[in-house]
């Protein structure tokens, strides 16, 4: 009987070991190719020995490319967009967990409906609609369609639904107002879920794609990963390979130290206390 | 009705805006481009009205169904094996043989780190690993004697890099949320399984699966329209020509490259219905199961 617990947890532990590799392997091999020089050889299994680490890729990534102010697109978009996506979902989240108010039913299914049919089917008007408004070419247009997503509503609402009522209750006989209520009661017990979410938002606002190249027509406007994406044929075709891994170390690394941080600040899993069997 | 609207004033204003933006960006986009469907606009000048044709011209379309049918690949693919994948590491993670606590922090991290990266940055490092020449991956397949495979010139292996990254970059995200059904799941029924002699399959089997029913199917509805909107993994690996090419990627390239806006919301207007028939086939099997 021991044995076979023995077995087991080898098989557990190896299988696990092996998945990580997986995992992590395509990460730590394009940050070994990003520091290489460009004589070295990156053909097969030379190509994770790195015989004299060097910065130059990156030095000559920022002469090809705007870094800096694509950075600053990517940067702004990303926090303005995480902030009042946060703030709004938990908004609405509040108010279809915590009151009882009439086509209340009818309105969260109708708001977990809509997430069946992607808002990328409507990409032709969509950007006649932002061109209407001025938006095409200006960051906002990556916020402000996103301010209040379903998804997001769905998660703070089962999040918010176990903050006790008497919570609530107790602060309205204290002649809180319902904004107030929120602010003042619902934000600091949520911080676990804002963290959460939080850092799922920021993540996907970071890695977005299809909405910058939509909307975003001229380079000085582009996010980091529009112009990472152009890398491959900015020098005609011959960018040479460690310039354009530099490019994507500079794109997944923070992201990815940044995630390590705010899991810090989640006291569970990511997603635990949001699905329910 | 207005008394209700007028004591719930509140709740009512706090779901205001996300009603707003559906109704700007996303009802009225649709509608319209159903209306556009109908024209033989090309992003200047008066739309004309054109009735069917550019339906017409759908039905006999090589491209279209070429991506079509690529789409339907990257979708069964994806169901079958980011599913079948999430739910083997959810369940390692989950195991009674990691009894370390370090240990099983560790690896949950690790494991969920692909779907932080960016799936445009993966797809230039999936370039390179997959290069018939130079790459990694063909560097050791060749250990085991099998000879160079074209991954991204041959039209028989283009679709495979984009599966795999496909695999890579989704698997975590699904992997957390069996998780956390896993964690639901009361550990008495386990117990009682072992006191009356089941064996780790059986109870996976009789007791695993069973109680994550209601969150499989969650994730399967998410992870349809997920590969339905499939867009950035297959721009970044394209394949030779077209090869690659999902329905939504085809549909952005004749409305953004070729102007031809008419078009491209037909096809639009085809992936709304197709993404509402999926919807409503799975909710009718779901519901005919005695479920929902």
């Amino acid at each position: 009987m021991n044995r076979n617990k023995m077995l087991s947890s080898i098989i557990v532990y190896g299988i696990l070991a092996f998945i990580t590799l997986l995992c992590l392997f395509p990460i730590v091999w394009m940050c070994l190719i990003s520091i290489k020089s460009t004589s070295e050889s990156i053909t097969g299994f030379h190509s994770v020995m790195v015989e004299q680490p060097t910065l130059d890729n990156f030095r000559r990534l920022f002469t090809m490319i705007p870094v800096w102010q694509n950075t600053f697109n990517s940067v702004f978009t990303t926090i303005m967009g995480t902030v009042t996506s946060l703030f709004f979902c938990a908004l609405a989240g509040f108010a279809f967990s915590k009151y009882r108010f009439p086509g209340r039913t009818f309105l969260f299914y109708f708001v977990i409906a809509t997430m069946l049919v992607p808002p990328e089917v409507g990409s032709v008007p969509l950007f006649i609609i932002m061109k209407k408004v001025g938006l095409i070419n200006s960051l906002w247009s990556l916020v402000i369609p996103r301010i209040a997503t379903a998804v997001g509503i769905f998660y703070m609402n089962q999040y918010i639904t176990d903050v006790p009522d008497e919570l609530v209750e107790a602060a309205r006989i204290d002649g809180c107002s319902d904004f107030g209520i929120f602010m003042k009661v619902i934000l600091p017990v949520i911080k676990p879920a804002m963290a959460s979410w939080g850092a799922i938002t920021l993540i996907a606002r970071w890695n977005d794609f299809f909405w910058p190249l939509l909307y975003l027509r001229k380079q000085a406007k582009y996010t980091l990963m529009v112009t990472i994406s152009l890398l491959p044929v900015s020098e005609g075709l011959s960018t040479p390979w460690p310039v354009i891994l530099s490019g994507t170390t500079l794109v997944i690394i923070p992201i990815i130290i940044l995630y390590l941080i705010l899991e810090k600040f989640q006291k569970s899993g990511i997603m635990e206390g949001a699905v329910k069997g | 009705m207005l008394k209700a609207i007028k004591k719930y004033k509140a709740p009512y204003l706090f779901i205001l805006p996300f009603f707003l933006l559906f109704l700007v960006f996303q009802l009225i986009p649709t509608v319209w481009t159903l209306y556009i469907s109908l024209t033989n606009w090309k992003g200047i000048g008066t739309p004309d009205f054109c009735g069917m044709d550019n339906y017409k011209k759908i039905a006999v379309d090589n491209m279209f169904w070429e991506s079509l049918g690529n789409t339907v690949i990257y979708w069964i693919s994806g169901l079958i094996l980011i599913l079948c994948c999430a739910l083997l590491i959810a369940c390692l993670l989950n195991s009674r043989f990691l009894a370390n606590n370090t240990a099983r922090a560790f690896f949950k991290t690790a494991t969920f780190l692909p779907n932080v990266c960016a799936a445009i940055a993966m797809g230039l490092i999936f370039r390179m690993l997959f290069d018939e020449n130079v790459g990694l991956i063909n560097e050791i397949i060749a250990l085991v004697g099998i000879s160079k495979i074209p991954w991204l010139t041959s039209t028989t292996f283009s679709k495979i890099p984009v599966i795999i990254l496909n695999v890579w970059r989704y698997t975590p995200w699904f992997t957390m949320i069996l998780l956390s059904g896993l964690l639901n799941i009361s550990k008495d029924y386990y117990e009682a399984a072992t006191v009356d002699g089941a064996n780790s399959i059986q109870q996976f089997w009789f007791i695993t699966l069973p109680s994550l029913k209601n969150i499989l199917f969650f994730c399967s509805v998410t992870l349809t329209v997920d590969m339905w909107k499939l867009f950035n993994e297959s721009y970044i690996l394209p394949g030779p020509g077209t090869s690659n090419s999902s329905l939504f990627q085809y549909m952005y390239e004749s409305g953004f490259n070729v102007f031809n806006m008419g078009y491209a919301s037909a096809i639009g207007v085809v992936l709304i219905l197709i993404l509402i028939v999926i919807s409503l086939i799975q909710f009718v099997a779901r519901r005919r199961q005695g479920e929902l």
